[in-house]
């Protein structure tokens, strides 16, 4: 029964094995815990932690007495973290459940969760969610974990369908324009201005967005805050637009015969865009609903012409103000040089009509331009010659963008013998007859038109129009107030600009455009009805006004497209616009009175947003404690006005 | 009897007890940590402390009578463990897919724990008895086959991984009983076949090309069809083994005839289990097998458990997170974080330091089993220690192997420090028979 000593030899040779073992082992915990211990520290911290980026309020767009035309206010996110050891089947039953509350496709929500979960990264499944909608959605945050509701700061504006084009609108990126901006911050799913001055002014408007950073669990579920980077709210903008004579001036196109149409109303004195105006317009707000695509499609094709500065008409009428300058200017025509008018005017073998069939009988240099008598701008048109009214179309500016920054404005078309050379082509008596009432090739847009009127206002200065007021960048102290900048100066004799505007009162006062005469300032006009031969006519009607014995503080130009005569379709739109620019009786009553809806919408500073986070009570470190109300700032009020109400019925998303 | 104090203190081997107890505390501190997020938190903790109370009893119970009994009582304990894993094949719980607990008033036990101690005490009477034929082949074989019914009887419930810590006590104990290399290898040679067959086809499986490219490879993945291939596979072997008996008889080399028949046997013999083995593999053992062979393959399946505890034990760092501060378990990263891998959760709350312990501990232990193994004063009780220290040295090397990424994950956890009453009552139970042991090394009384 004794143990052989060889025995012993084995079982001493197993223990040196497995002592060679474990020294292996120590040597490899050695390496993992003191020599890699920052790697592997690294790892744990990264999958314990889920950023969520918050998007921060962009800068507020005041017009030019300070009434806010875009905003801020709190919305409620659903976002969707991906937990390190989530079942990947409970992803279909999460989309199910989603697409049922959000009426939105099935397959589409699974993608973008299994997108979530194949990057590792946080992402926004809904947002601008509806109150309702949000507690349906806060009974998925038990039973699927990752999903959570936060809240965010979302584009706003408060009167709804105004200045669109002007503004531009929030807009999604797609994932190319996306690639281009993540080096500035921005997040695949991040908004970003897409036209007007949202887009132009991106670099200002837009914050730095917040990041909250939470401690997940494997299944993706929130535990507690670890901390957060609050957001920067983006800088505010001030524009030179005057929100009064925008309204006038939109509500006074729609109302108008075709409902389709522009205006650009300048400060002749600066260059100052008092309003900027093109129907059809849209609301930027509903581009803001949960889903921008969808939103996209619903609003249809959005009307995103801006006629003010991409539609090109012929001038017609209106020309004849130019026209004027350069027939005392080159003295060309006396004031007492007659013209009669049976008419029409035969030129060559063609025959050229007047728009009175009847005929002015004789018209001198004021009662042409107050009767718009074409027989007396063909005749005096035809003295001149085509080059010279070629060149003074030029002088005023036309065939040339007028510089305003914003993208896409037309040059138009300048019409002369120059213009035709260059094509290698000829001149014509007819054409010259064509090119004195502005017809033929001529085209113009109204933001030209509305420089033209300018310039004879503030006797020749052609200026580039300029919508900004005041910018207040993020981070820096002074506000920028940028300057106006001439694009020009006609050198005319003082005399002549009198004598134009002149007879563009006497046009207000006795001739065509009597619609606009308004006794309290002193109006100058011209009406156009530029024929187009693949439509009705176009009606324009350009102006300028002041009070008496004061320069001209208001200049403008309207044009109604297919609106028909230029008095009638026209007249109105600049007698609302003149109106509410010299705050007259009767443009009071046409505003609604009251507050304004800005007012109505609960829009909250971005400091006093409700907790960003509301599923876990750790406050924000400034309390709001100066709104009590916040926390219930979102819930659509009875009393919220209309574009509001829209936007957050249920039956929207 | 008549105890001298001097010869008290030389009976109790305080080196194996302090040992455990420190095992045993760090555990039961990483339990109560690592369990804390858990639903059943309560209940695992009452159970813990219930098992090392019943566990210190059996240790202590261990000591008190003379282990000799075991011997002489061998084929009843052989019994005992039959009749338990009879009796949980009938009466047992089905948990996880495997039909291996019992349930008791207060906790459930799992017989297969029972069934490895009792198997290792019958066992060394069986290879104690046979101490004069222990140079043969029949030894060898008489030792497997003893096992046999047992390994059977838990392959039914069915549980892989008890299973295969039979073998390492088995072979140990021959080993250490002085048998004949030969049939050790040659078992050796018969299981590394039928284990590795399967894990090298998985490999080629998880590369499509490979055996597309090549219809030897392509061919080779087809023996486990048990078809044709399989059927020429099996003539080219036995082919071979003549072929080279023929060639050792030209070269002169005298080799015994036999040599050649075994070995194609044996080869045939591994092949045919390999396919049984790998037509019996669930697809989570060979998401495993995966893992481990290609870890960085599929982060989120089977391999993540590895990873994460990799990253567990190295973002423990030096003096670790702290217990109760441990991210990685807490947070539901670590898996089986009070179980199988709590050695991962030791070294990120308590780091270097819980590690180096934990190790060191276990050293300390299977140190004193290796003495008492030296200064037994029979046969018998050398076996017993070889046995046992055997089984605590694979479940030591295995798992924390496979917290470092060394061995694939076996399911086998950490006895003294996982969480698992059956296990730790009955590893302080065999604790108990090694002090025993130890107590009569001199055969004084």
């Amino acid at each position: 029964m004794s143990r052989t000593a060889r025995s012993v030899e084995r079982l001493d040779g197993l223990w040196v094995g497995v002592m060679a073992a474990v020294a292996l082992m120590g040597v490899r915990l050695l390496h993992m815990q003191v020599v890699r211990h920052a790697y592997y520290a690294e790892v744990a911290e990264r999958q314990r932690t889920q950023v969520i980026a918050q998007a921060a309020p962009r800068g507020r767009v005041y017009d030019r007495n300070g009434e806010l035309v875009a905003t801020n206010q709190p919305a409620f996110s659903l976002i969707y973290l991906p937990g390190k050891s989530q079942d990947p089947s409970r992803l279909v039953g999460l989309a199910n459940s989603l697409a049922r509350e959000l009426h939105r496709d099935r397959d589409e929500l699974l993608e973008l969760l299994r997108e979530a979960v194949h990057e590792e990264s946080a992402i926004h499944l809904a947002e601008n969610l509806p109150l309702k909608t949000m507690f349906k959605l806060s009974e998925l945050k038990t039973l699927y974990p990752g999903v959570d509701l936060i809240v965010e700061a979302r584009r706003s504006y408060p009167n709804g369908a105004f200045a669109g084009h002007l503004l531009g609108y929030m807009g999604k990126m797609d994932r190319r324009a996306w690639r281009r901006l993540k080096d500035k911050g921005y997040r695949v799913d991040s908004w970003v201005g897409r036209a007007g001055v949202e887009s132009r002014y991106e670099d200002v408007l837009r914050g730095v967005d917040g990041e909250i950073r939470m401690e997940v669990d494997a299944q993706g579920r929130l535990r507690r805050r670890l901390d957060e980077v609050p957001w920067q709210a983006g800088g505010n903008i001030y524009l030179t637009i005057d929100a009064r004579i925008q309204k006038a001036v939109e509500e006074a196109l729609r109302a108008s015969p075709s409902g389709e149409g522009a205006a650009v109303v300048l400060d002749p004195r600066s260059g100052e865009v008092l309003a900027l105006a093109s129907v059809p317009d849209f609301d930027p707000n509903m581009l803001l609903l949960p889903q921008w695509d969808e939103a996209k499609k619903a609003v249809g094709s959005l009307p995103e012409f801006n006629r003010a500065l991409q539609g090109t008409y012929a001038p017609g009428s209106t020309f004849k103000v130019v026209m004027d300058a350069m027939l005392l200017e080159e003295r060309k025509a006396a004031l007492g040089d007659r013209v009669f008018c049976p008419g029409y005017l035969s030129v060559g073998n063609r025959v050229f009509k007047c728009w009175e069939k009847k005929g002015h009988k004789s018209m001198d240099f004021m009662a042409g331009l107050a009767n718009s008598c074409d027989v007396y701008f063909y005749t005096m048109g035809l003295r001149a010659g085509g080059a010279l009214i070629e060149r003074y179309s030029k002088l005023f500016g036309l065939g040339r963008k007028t510089g305003i920054d914003l993208p896409g404005e037309r040059s138009g078309n300048i019409f002369g013998p120059e213009a035709r050379k260059a094509r290698k082509r000829g001149w014509y008596e007819g054409d010259t007859a064509n090119l004195s009432i502005g017809q033929g090739e001529l085209l113009t847009t109204p933001i030209q038109m509305a420089v033209v009127a300018a310039s004879i206002a503030n006797k020749g200065t052609l200026w580039k129009p300029r919508y900004i007021k005041r910018l207040e960048r993020r981070g820096e102290r002074n506000a920028e107030d940028p300057a106006s900048e001439p694009a020009g100066r006609i050198a005319l004799r003082p005399e002549v600009w009198d004598l134009v505007r002149e007879a563009m009162v006497a046009v207000v006062r006795t001739g065509t455009g009597q619609r606009v005469n308004i006794h309290e300032v002193v109006v100058g006009g011209k009406t156009g009805t530029a024929q187009n031969p693949l439509g009705g006519d176009h009606a324009w009607f350009i102006a300028w006004a002041g009070r008496p014995d004061e320069e001209p503080s208001v200049a403008l130009a309207v044009l109604i497209q297919h609106g028909g005569h230029g008095s009638s379709a026209a007249g109105p739109v600049a007698r609302k616009a003149i109106e509410a620019a010299f705050d007259l009786a009767s443009a009071k009553g046409a505003a609604p009175a009251g507050a304004p809806p800005a007012a109505v919408i609960d829009e909250l500073p971005p400091e006093t947003l409700p907790d960003p986070h509301p599923a876990v009570p750790a406050p924000r470190a400034p309390a709001p404690a100066a709104k009590p109300g916040a926390r219930t700032a979102p819930q659509p009020k009875p009393a919220a006005p209309e574009q509001g109400a829209d936007l957050y019925s249920e039956d929207e998303l | 009897m008549k105890i001298e104090s001097s010869g008290f203190r030389g009976r109790i081997d305080w080196g194996l007890i302090a040992a455990w107890a420190g095992l045993v505390a760090i555990g039961t501190v990483a339990i109560l940590s690592t369990a804390s997020p858990l639903p059943h938190y309560g209940q695992i903790i009452q159970r813990h402390f219930l098992a090392v109370g019943v566990g210190t009893l059996l240790f202590m119970l261990a000591l008190g009578f003379n282990y000799q009994v075991f011997q002489d009582q061998s084929k009843v304990l052989y019994a005992v463990a039959i009749l338990s894993l009879v009796a949980v094949l009938v009466l047992g719980q089905v948990q996880r897919g495997t039909k291996g607990w019992i349930r008791l008033p207060f906790f459930s036990f799992q017989p297969a724990e029972l069934a490895r101690i009792l198997t290792t005490l019958s066992l060394a009477a069986f290879l104690d008895r046979r101490a004069q034929r222990s140079g043969t082949v029949g030894f060898v074989a008489g030792g497997f086959a003893l096992t046999l019914p047992i390994l059977a009887l838990i392959m039914l419930q069915p549980d892989f991984s008890s299973t295969l810590t039979f073998f390492p006590m088995i072979i140990g104990m021959l080993y250490c009983a002085g048998a004949p290399l030969a049939p050790i290898g040659a078992m050796a040679l018969y299981g590394g076949v039928a284990l590795g067959l399967p894990l090298v086809w998985t490999l080629i499986q998880l590369h499509p090309g490979w055996a597309a490219a090549s219809s030897l490879l392509d061919g080779f993945l087809r023996l486990r069809e048990m078809g044709g291939p399989f059927i020429v596979a099996v003539v080219a072997i036995f082919a071979l083994a003549w072929l080279a008996w023929r060639l050792s008889l030209q070269l002169r080399v005298t080799l015994p005839p036999p040599l050649f028949a075994v070995g194609a046997l044996i080869l045939v013999a591994g092949l045919a289990s390999g396919a049984v083995v790998d037509r019996q593999l669930k697809d989570y053992q060979r998401a495993r097998f995966v893992a481990f062979l290609l870890p960085a393959a599929d982060p989120r399946g089977a391999s993540y458990n590895v990873q994460q505890a990799q990253i567990a034990i190295g973002s423990g760092g030096l003096w670790g997170k702290g217990v109760f501060s441990g991210t990685q378990s807490k947070l539901g990263f670590l898996p089986e974080r009070h179980t199988d891998f709590i050695f991962a959760a030791v070294g990120e709350e308590m780091g270097f330091i819980g590690t180096t312990a934990v190790v060191a501990l276990y050293m300390l232990l299977l140190y004193r089993m290796v003495d008492t193994a030296r200064q037994a004063r029979d046969r018998y009780g050398f076996l017993v220690c070889c046995g046992l220290a055997s089984i605590l040295g694979f479940h030591l090397l295995v798992n924390v192997g496979m917290c470092l990424g060394f061995v694939p994950v076996a399911g086998i956890p950490l006895p003294l420090l996982s969480y698992g009453g059956s296990n730790l009552a009955m590893t302080l139970f065999a604790l108990g028979i090694v002090g025993n042991i130890y107590s009569r090394r001199y055969a004084f009384y």
